[in-house]
């Protein structure tokens, strides 16, 4: 994020698109614990999650499963996914809070208020959706140690790529599901809304991540591009992966969740739903060069 | 399933993703030969449950259970 001679195009660009961005937020800006409607409990036999968006959906597993256990199933998938969100927003803001006004982020911090405050909120409606229709949030799956600590340019380049990979993910599925009649209003409402809030962090993203990114090109080999390509496609996959909770198997009242995980991330409609879910974000990551 | 089979089924998971490798130490450090990595962890952390068949709390995980084969065989496949 420093000044480099050459670079000044980008730098006005991303001024202008904080300047945008920074508006709007001020625009949109609403009070969650007002703006939702939270009835006492949802219906059982509903979809609570769109049928396509489930990880069932197609699969040999699902032929196998009556509409009633598929619509049980639908909202332990759901329950999973606001976990997942409640547990990478916790994770997004440890991130993004460490390096708010400090040096190499005094342009971008300005927006980062705005991220910040809106995350909390996010985080609030989704653990109040789990814990008031599901009386649970999910654990958060564990991840390892990271091996060895990458220099500076590149740690942050890849914090922000987390962050961005794991907003779209989400956000395809809150576009699809805010506007998917079957779903409850306030299923729906909670998807509509953070869809709103996540175009612009996700617009943000790209910005940050194209810069950060110019940052490492300029001064990384190609060993070192290959190896950040390679570590981006895995955790694409990796967060992919966090939707199939074998917990969610289990509480479903599936046998052999374990099992069943396993084969349905070894499912060729786990490819195509993979590969809807990351479209625009391969798109975009291909393009900046980022994935070779 | 014996106790040592568990530990096997482990080995032989870990083998089949790095096929560079013929063998695992005992005490090899999993983590510094990054034969697991922070990606790969989940998998290994359910390759486990699998072969117990019980599962494990994800909120009280202590990854020093998790460093070798030799810990996972103590924390995880030892009956007493
Ligand atoms: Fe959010
Ligand atoms: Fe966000």
């Amino acid at each position: 994020m420093r000044g480099h001679p050459g670079v000044n195009d980008s730098r006005d660009r991303f001024q202008h698109v904080l300047d945008r961005l920074s508006t709007k937020a001020v625009d949109d800006y609403y009070n969650p614990y007002r703006l939702l409607e939270w009835p006492d409990s949802l219906p059982d036999d509903m979809w609570w999650m769109s049928p396509e968006l489930t990880t069932t959906h197609g699969t040999a597993v699902a032929a196998g499963l009556s509409e009633a256990q598929l619509r049980a199933l639908s909202k332990y998938e759901s329950l999973n996914f606001y976990s997942l969100n409640v547990h990478g927003i916790r994770d997004l803001l440890i991130e993004v809070t460490r390096r708010i006004h400090t040096s190499g982020y005094e342009e971008p911090s300005r927006f980062f208020h705005h991220f910040i405050g809106e995350e909390n909120e996010h985080m609030w409606f989704f653990a109040e959706f789990c814990l008031r229709y599901g009386g649970r949030i999910y654990r958060q799956q564990p991840a390892g140690e990271r091996a060895a600590p990458q220099r500076k340019e590149t740690e942050s380049l890849l914090v922000f790529v987390r962050i961005l990979v794991f907003e779209e993910l989400v956000d395809h599925f809150n576009s699809l599901m805010a506007r998917d009649t079957r779903l409850h209003d306030t299923v729906r409402a909670i998807n509509r809304i953070h869809h709103q809030d996540e175009s612009r962090h996700i617009a943000f993203g790209r910005e940050l991540v194209g810069l950060l990114f110019e940052d490492v090109r300029r001064t990384a080999d190609e060993g070192e591009l290959d190896a950040v390509a390679a570590y981006v496609r895995r955790y694409m996959t990796y967060s992919f992966e966090s939707l199939y909770n074998p917990r969610v198997y289990r509480d479903a009242g599936l046998d052999d969740p374990l099992g069943v995980r396993r084969k349905l991330l070894d499912s060729p409609e786990r490819a195509e739903l993979e590969r809807s879910v990351f479209h625009r974000t391969r798109t975009y990551l291909e393009r900046t060069g980022l994935l070779r | 399933m014996t106790v040592n089979d568990g530990i096997d089924v482990v080995r032989n998971w870990i083998l089949s993703r790095h096929p560079e490798r013929a063998r695992i130490g005992p005490d090899e450090d999993l983590v510094r030969t990054r034969l697991v990595d922070s990606l790969s962890f989940v998998e290994l952390v359910y390759v486990i449950e699998n072969a117990t068949g019980a599962e494990i709390d994800f909120d009280t995980i202590d990854l020093k259970d998790f460093q070798s084969l030799s810990a996972i065989q103590r924390a995880f496949f030892t009956t007493a």
